[in-house]
């Protein structure tokens, strides 16, 4: 399980992350969600370590991630949002090489890789270099790459970005799969939808602040609308609520500078 | 208009990293402009003293001085050409923002314009920057009016263009052969090749033979060489040409060369344009293209049992056999390999061909103190070596930072894997270096010793510097990590790996004085002479141990920090 106790994030002037608590039971997924800039990624790289927070605590499996960072990150499986790879490794290789750094030396160990390997859909480039996979390739790379090693907590950046419609929904497949075998997963998303479809809680951030809390149906009633869906109520909580058409309404004006034609 | 806002986001990228960079980017702005200042000082000093010594040899000497200026507009040219095409092959086809500016409805005419401003300036600016040095110290040698400047300005300008125009029409096609990427790969290579067949050539020539007199008739016949016409083809020559009656007031006019160049200059520029409009469409989008990199196939050669493997069960084998296979996939790493190779040979070739018995000095005395020299300089080399590969090892992990970052790995592990993967091959050259030119100096048993361990002991503290400033100034963005080593952090580098090599080679000096003197002389040390030998080499221990362990732990804080 995860525990976020008073978090803060500060770049000079700048609060990213205002204090935030909040705690993530095992075999729950908690979505993460909040306009842009509102302080989800610089949550996620502290919670994957790869951030150190100004002030506050992080708690995986009761275990201080400040104190023992390497016990953490043993039992966590990060996706970054940006797939960032060794471009110079095969697939197989990089697969090889992850579990080698995360210890996981088990019996089996290249079967489990191979069996990943099928299950994205990946094996038939597995000799090839990633640095000619596609981005939704690499992405299912990396997550091939996190689950590898049975991680307890699962912290994922934006799950679906890049991934077609068919491996959007593995993903969906695997984190219903995860959550009834007890594993946690903490992710932020963009996609309402898929937060609505897969999260039993979920957190919204902005200005670094944790908005709200709690399951769907909860922030329905928090917010009043309780026949909405979640972007209605996001948008609510966010103050981005607009049903006007004033702001938008110069994109079709006829504007004489513009060529026609070119 | 479009080809100005082409380049605008060049201008406020520059402007922007200096108004958000802070302090700390203002600073590293000075210190680069003071090395550069340094730089332009000394090549001043340079040019100033030799066209001064020129003048005062009868005869010879102008014509020396024009040599010599010819063979600065050659050199440059070469220059030019070359970091034009590879600047082009940027800027043209493999540039991040190429899709986008693609995308936009910009016409190719336009695109080209904006790219070879962007060329010329990028391509140039270096060559321009340390060329005004060397043109100045010829006005003032020469008393040269407002005139010579004022055509230098006339001259450099369709210089410039016409490398530039020749450049970027050798690279235009170049890539309709090969993609892009294979072309830099393939300009990479061959560029090495022709960097060490002229290293070699200039060697074996023997310069050293210029100051013998015996040789003397040789000089002569090199004289007469000197004398022989310039090639009349080479726009070195016409801007030379160009030049000279500016300098030595004569009959000659200085109006036709310059009217030359500016003609070519123009009509290089106007073909470039036709041939870019022609094909760069076609090969912008041959660019797209991935090809598999020329090591891929080469590793495809080698036996399987023998290609780099990722041991299991080991975090440290399995990072190091990690950077093992980057090294060997990535083009313009595994072929610096040959340029190094090239580096021993010339180093171990100029030890062989020492002229020792000339001078007078006793043979054994000299073979000795060069032996112990040589420590020095190949601690030097070592330390050059080290900041092109060994500084830019953290840098090396690129984008991918995050992976060793989220992995239940130590930053600890990860320098120390990097610093014990670097150590071996640079023990192996250190001890090449030092065991091989001991054999040939064929010095006494107390250097044949000491040199190699001493420059044993040494690379401990050269890897480590290495990785350890590696760390303490990472650079995960750069789109090449030999930027990397040309960076603020490379240039301490390299002074603080001088710094220890001095500080070394200046304590070890004393004790070896006095030991082969004693040895020489067959005398046996006093107590006091004891007491210095042992306090130095316990000095120099300390030093080597700083040398290992201040940067590794100063690199390990601050990778550990980091958050970029």
């Amino acid at each position: 399980m995860i525990r976020l106790e008073e978090l803060t994030k500060r770049f000079k002037q700048v609060t990213a992350v205002d204090n935030v608590s909040l705690m993530v039971a095992p075999g729950e997924i908690y979505g993460f969600l909040g306009p842009n800039g509102a302080g989800k990624t610089t949550t996620i790289k502290m919670l994957a370590g790869i951030m150190r927070p100004t002030s506050g605590s992080i708690f995986i499996d009761d275990l201080d991630l400040l104190k023992h960072p390497i016990e953490v990150k043993a039992r966590v499986g990060f996706i970054p949002d940006r797939p960032f790879l060794y471009e110079k490794l095969t697939g197989s290789e990089f697969m090889s090489f992850m579990a080698n750094l995360y210890g996981f030396n088990g019996a089996g160990r290249e079967k489990r890789i191979q069996q990943f390997l099928e299950l994205f859909e990946l094996a038939e480039w597995a000799k090839e270099l990633v640095g000619s996979y596609s981005h939704g390739m690499k992405q299912r790379l990396i997550m091939s790459a996190a689950l590898l090693h049975e991680p307890r907590v699962f912290i994922v950046d934006e799950p679906l970005v890049g991934l077609d419609p068919k491996g959007a929904r593995l993903i969906k497949r695997i984190f219903t799969r995860l959550k009834r075998s007890g594993l946690t997963v903490f992710m932020s998303t963009h996609t309402l939808e898929v937060a609505e479809e897969l999260c039993d809680r979920i957190g919204i951030i902005q200005k670094g602040e944790l908005l709200a809390e709690g399951t769907v149906a909860e922030l329905k009633e928090l917010a009043g609308q309780e026949d909405s869906r979640l972007e209605s109520i996001f948008l609510h909580l966010t103050g981005a609520e607009t049903e006007s058409t004033e702001d938008i309404g110069f994109i079709n004006q006829k504007n004489s500078s513009i060529p026609q034609s070119v | 208009m479009k080809v100005l806002t082409l380049l605008a986001p060049r201008w406020w990228g520059f402007r922007n990293g200096l108004v958000f960079g802070g302090r700390r980017s203002l600073i590293k702005a000075g210190s680069l402009l003071a090395v550069a200042v340094g730089f332009w000082v000394g090549i001043y000093v340079i040019f100033y003293r030799v066209l001064r010594y020129f003048q005062a040899v009868e005869e010879f000497g102008d014509l020396l001085a024009y040599k010599l200026l010819t063979m600065v507009y050659l050199t440059f040219f070469g220059l030019l050409i070359f970091s034009n095409v590879l600047v082009a092959l940027n800027t043209f086809f493999l540039s991040q923002d190429l899709e986008i500016i693609h995308a936009t409805p910009v016409s190719i005419g336009e695109i080209f314009a904006a790219r070879f401003l962007d060329t010329l300036v990028e391509s140039s600016w270096m060559v321009l920057l340390f060329g005004i040095p060397i043109f100045t110290a010829y006005g003032l040698v020469y008393q040269a009016s407002l005139v010579y400047y004022l055509g230098l300005v006339s001259v450099i300008i369709p210089y410039l263009i016409l490398a530039a125009a020749l450049g970027i029409t050798l690279t235009m096609i170049l890539v309709q052969v090969f993609p892009a990427q294979r072309s830099r790969d393939i300009l990479f290579l061959l560029s090495l090749l022709v960097i060490i067949l002229l290293f070699f050539l200039f060697r074996f020539t023997r310069p050293e033979r210029l100051v013998d007199p015996d040789a003397f008739a040789s000089v002569i016949t090199y004289f007469r060489a000197l004398s022989a016409p310039a090639s009349p083809y080479l726009p070195s020559s016409w801007a030379s040409e160009a030049i000279w009656p500016l300098l030595r007031p004569s009959a000659m006019s200085s109006g036709f060369y310059q009217g030359f160049l500016w003609v070519n200059g123009l009509a290089s520029l106007v073909v470039c344009a036709f041939v870019a409009i022609w094909v760069y469409p076609e090969g912008w989008s041959k660019s797209q293209e991935s090809g598999r990199l020329l090591a891929g196939r080469f590793l495809g050669l080698v036996p399987k049992r023998l290609r780099p493997r990722t041991p299991r069960r080991s975090q440290t084998l399995s990072l190091m056999g990690k950077d093992l296979k980057f090294f060997f996939r990535d083009n313009t790493q595994w072929s610096q390999l040959l340029l190094i190779l090239a580096l021993i040979v010339l180093y171990l070739y100029n030890y062989s061909v020492l002229p020792l018995d000339s001078v007078k000095v006793p043979t054994f005395y000299l073979q000795n103190l060069i032996a112990f020299l040589n420590v020095g300089l190949a601690g030097f080399v070592l330390a050059s070596i080290g900041v092109r590969f060994v500084f830019t090892a953290v840098s090396g992990e690129g984008f991918s930072f995050w992976i060793m970052q989220s992995a239940p790995l130590s930053m600890r592990r990860l320098l120390w894997s990097k610093f014990l993967f670097y150590l071996a091959p640079l023990l192996l050259l250190g001890l090449i270096l030092t065991i091989a030119t001991n054999e040939l100096l064929q010095v006494s048993a107390l250097m044949r010793w000491l040199a190699p361990i001493t420059i044993f002991s040494m690379v401990f503290g050269i890897t480590a510097l290495g990785v350890g400033m590696g760390a303490v100034f990472p650079n995960f963005k750069a789109e090449n990590v030999t930027q990397v080593a040309t960076g603020f952090g490379g240039l301490l580098y390299m002074i603080l790996a001088m710094g220890f090599i001095a500080m070394v080679v200046v304590l070890e000096a004393g004790p070896v004085y006095i030991l082969f003197m004693a040895q020489a002389r067959h005398h046996s040390l006093s107590f006091f002479q004891w007491l210095y030998v042992g306090g130095s080499i316990f000095l120099m221990v300390l030093v080597n141990i700083a040398a290992v362990w201040l940067p590794m732990r100063y690199g390990i804080r601050k990778l550990a920090a980091y958050e970029g």
